[in-house]
């Protein structure tokens, strides 16, 4: 038992997750997972249906129960994570709620942490100014289009300023122009913040252009199979996505998707995810 | 629906594969036996506020000639219908209530074949659904029921040709003419359900009016339709119930209601076996259009609740 | 701005055509045909006898009206409590929603006789507590919908934000639930309109709709009667157009393509 595990956003051992466990519709959607996020990184989790990627951020979350193994979020359980909402969430659908203005959305949270409403707002405002909605405050959810939508759910989940945001497909529904745009606010907002992320996708490209290091999961059952390392930096721009050292990491995530690291020696049959 | 229960339904994979027959006859038997228990609750309170009633002043009357014992109305089932008479009240009631039934039956389906011939006008013509729809939606929130005395009435003064108009023509005629505006307005709405992709499909090939209502809005217009038949059905044998108090037809379950409330000071659970006999007709129809559900949705996806 | 009005006279004109062709209609059959009053009286009749004593006309509606108001009152307020404990307890939930899918098909209204009897028959409650049972099922099923169908993800959202249920029963599924009670409300006013006036068919006191159409067709007063059909048609629109302009004003979200 290391010290060292209150300085990991994340940090999981021996994790396994199985659904209907001892009955004939047995699934193992999360096999003997280890993984460490440090503190300020930017994790993202990859691979086809049924890799397990979205059951492992909802066992940090505590929104379900690992099986067996340890997990903690931020140094302590992932419940008592939650209960101390040290982690902000942000899903593929926005979520927000028709009835209330976008800036009462974003006060949700803090709401139900009682903060007083002056204070409520004024954050809200801040956070709104942060993915530059301020103007929209009054507004209601369904003038928004998709990507603004989805900024004003990134802002809620940064409302009560937690140290770790999970993010869960957030910008799946969104067209490829959106999607880039919002990637581009979404490293603005960890520059300024310095949160650690878990961030699940299905794009490749999203992947390495965000992450610092991208774990690649794999189905049947749900496991890691290979943990990439981007070596891209922190200063990330619209150029980056041209950069040589962009490409290269795209095809090592693509190959070790395919299933084998570095070299190409084999060809994976084709719809052999 | 425990938060928690939500959640963990998100399984990847591995969906249960039951037939979706044994699957709806199971879900029915655990409904109904949720329903006799719901009705065991109501026979069990009932009870209970009889017994109450005899030492704590209750709003209303709780004596055994107002609110008979649950026994005493299964008793009264065996009990002659009039003095001295073979049948019971038993067979009173069920013939009655198989003689509304009857027409019941009739006015529904008269209702539904006129309803769906108008919402097939409708869909076809714009200036019909734009002039007809409102009146057919505007007649859904105002009490047509209170025609009924007045359809009977002229319906007794009436002849069509050779054929004499009795009261037992106005009492379907009223059935039909109230399970004829949900079908509408439902079927209407199913037959413009198919989305503009498919329609464009259908488009492509080149297919006429005639075949892209056979082939693709009939169709597509089930699940809109089975919901709206279940209204139907209910406005129908309400309408029927009502039709045959305004008309003062014998034979039918509503006249019955109305004789043995009359007598209720000297044979106070006869009515009760008569109200008996009403519920009892309402789930019959209720059954059969589930039967009717079932067979028009065989082939379709199974939808699941959230 | 007249552009706006072109475009709603497009909708207007069609029904408002319709409804003429159709009392022209009637009106030149009576005429022609010489039909007597007490088999089919002509609209212009029927309008006399409406507008010769509206302040009748009122008071009958107004009788009626309170009846299915009353009614609607409780049976809403039943529907809601019961909802309420609906989606809490899943075990209320199953023994209640069979039973109103059931009974969504029977005659309540038959139930009439023997309220009279237990209540007394000069008072109003037999047929306000009757009307009250038909719309307590209409509201229950609707608002426990309402309380129970919410996106899957926001549920999950409330469960990161380690939101009690009771707290979710506050932020996320009572406001989730108002289009749902609207929805309802829209079908159960109507309904107590209905019940209110059908309840009056069993006797008791006979100032009301129900009875005064009864009662005129009986005295083939069909002409009166008809104006009474009138007044109990414009009773029921209203009902359902407060209903409609309560939901306007209240819930401005619905009808909107929803947020994703």
């Amino acid at each position: 038992m290391t010290t060292a595990t209150t300085q990991h956003a994340v940090n999981a051992s021996g994790v396994w997750k199985i659904f209907n466990e001892g009955q004939p519709n047995e699934v193992t959607a999360l096999q003997d997972v280890d993984l460490t996020v440090d503190t300020g990184e930017f994790i993202s989790l990859i691979g086809p249906s049924g890799c397990g990627k979205s059951t492992l951020l909802r066992v940090i979350a505590d929104l379900t129960d690992a099986t067996r193994g340890q997990m903690s979020v931020a140094g302590v359980t992932p419940h008592e994570a939650r209960e101390k909402q040290l982690y902000g969430m942000a899903f593929q659908q926005a979520a927000l709620f028709d009835w209330r203005t976008v800036r009462r959305n974003v006060e949700l949270p803090l709401e139900l942490q009682g903060w007083d409403s002056g204070k409520r707002k004024a954050r809200a405002l801040e956070l709104l100014e942060m993915v530059q909605l301020a103007d929209f405050a009054e507004h209601r959810p369904w003038e928004l289009s998709g990507g603004m939508q989805q900024r004003v759910a990134i802002a809620r989940s940064l409302a009560v300023d937690p140290p770790l945001l999970l993010m869960d497909e957030p910008f799946g529904a969104l067209d490829e122009m959106t999607r880039e745009r919002m990637q581009n606010e979404l490293l603005r907002i960890r520059q300024d913040t310095g949160k650690s992320i878990v961030f699940v996708t299905h794009s490749i490209p999203e992947a390495v252009y965000l992450s610092d290091r991208v774990v690649v999961m794999s189905p049947r059952p749900g496991r890691i199979t290979d943990i990439v390392d981007i070596p891209l930096g922190m200063d990330r721009d619209e150029d980056t996505r041209e950069a040589d050292a962009f490409y290269e990491s795209v095809t090592a995530v693509r190959e070790a998707l395919r299933g084998h690291v570095g070299g190409s020696a084999q060809r994976a049959k084709i719809g052999e995810v | 629906m425990s938060n928690a229960a939500t959640l963990e339904q998100r399984t990847p994979t591995g969906n249960k594969r039951s037939s979706g027959f044994a699957r709806r006859l199971r879900n029915g038997g655990i409904s109904t036996l949720w329903a006799l228990a719901g009705i065991g609750i109501v026979v069990v309170m009932w009870e209970l506020v009889k017994w109450l009633g005899g030492f704590i002043p209750m709003p209303f009357n709780t004596s055994d000639t107002t609110m008979p014992h649950v026994w005493t109305m299964f008793a009264a089932m065996g009990e002659p219908e009039v003095r001295g008479s073979d049948s019971t009240v038993l067979d009173a009631v069920i013939s009655a209530a198989f003689r509304s039934l009857v027409l019941a039956f009739g006015g529904f389906i008269i209702g539904v074949s006129v309803g769906l011939l108008l919402a097939v006008i409708m869909q076809r013509f714009l200036f019909a659904e734009r002039g007809l729809l409102p009146f057919v939606i505007a007649s859904q929130t105002v009490p047509l029921i209170a025609l009924a005395p007045l359809i009977v009435g002229i319906g007794n003064r009436i002849e069509i040709g050779p054929v004499q108009w009795t009261t037992t023509y106005s009492v379907m005629f009223i059935a039909a003419y109230l399970a004829f505006f949900p079908l509408s307005v439902g079927a209407l709405r199913g037959l413009q359900a198919p989305t503009p992709t498919s329609m464009e499909l259908m488009r492509s090939y080149a297919a006429t009016p005639g075949q892209m209502l056979r082939k693709l809005r009939f169709p597509s217009s089930i699940p809109y339709i089975v919901p709206a038949l279940r209204v139907s059905a209910a406005a129908a044998v309400v309408g029927t119930v009502v039709a045959e108090i305004s008309a003062g037809v014998r034979g039918g379950i509503g006249r019955l209601l109305i004789e043995y409330a009359r007598q209720a000071t000297s044979q106070p659970a006869k009515v009760y076996v008569a109200v008996f006999g009403a519920i009892v007709l309402g789930l019959l129809v209720a059954a059969l259009v589930t039967a009717l559900d079932v067979y028009l949705t065989r082939n379709l996806p199974k939808e699941k609740n959230a | 701005m007249s552009e706006q009005w072109a475009d709603r006279l497009k909708y207007l004109w069609p029904p408002v055509l319709i409804a003429l062709v159709f009392l022209g209609g009637w009106q030149a059959l009576v005429v022609l045909r010489n039909i007597e009053p007490f088999v089919l009286p002509a609209p212009t009749l029927i309008g006399q006898e409406f507008l010769g004593d509206i302040g009748l006309m009122w008071q009958t509606a107004y009788y009626t009206g309170t009846t299915a108001f009353l009614g609607l009152v409780f049976g809403t307020i039943a529907g809601l409590a019961m909802a309420l404990l609906a989606q809490r307890f899943i075990v209320v939930n199953n023994l209640v929603t069979p039973l109103a899918a059931g009974l969504a098909a029977v005659p309540i209204i038959a139930l009439t006789p023997i309220l009279n009897n237990m209540f007394s028959i000069t008072s109003r409650t037999p047929r306000v507590l009757v009307t009250a049972i038909i719309v307590f099922f209409p509201m229950l099923v609707n608002i426990t919908r309402g309380l129970i169908q919410v996106q899957p993800t926001q549920l999950e959202l409330m469960r990161s934000m380690n939101a009690q249920p009771r707290t979710v029963l506050r932020v996320l599924r009572a406001p989730n639930a108002i289009p749902f009670f609207f929805t309802g409300m829209k079908v159960a006013a109507p309904l107590a309109v209905i019940a209110a006036l059908v309840a009056e068919y069993f006797g008791g006191p006979q100032q009301g709709l129900g009875s005064r159409i009864a009662g005129s067709a009986a005295n083939t007063a069909y002409g009166r009667a008809w104006a009474y059909v009138v007044a109990a048609i414009i009773t029921g629109l209203i009902f359902y157009l407060i209903v409609v302009a309560v939901e306007r004003w209240t819930t401005p979200w619905t009808g909107r393509s929803r947020s994703a």
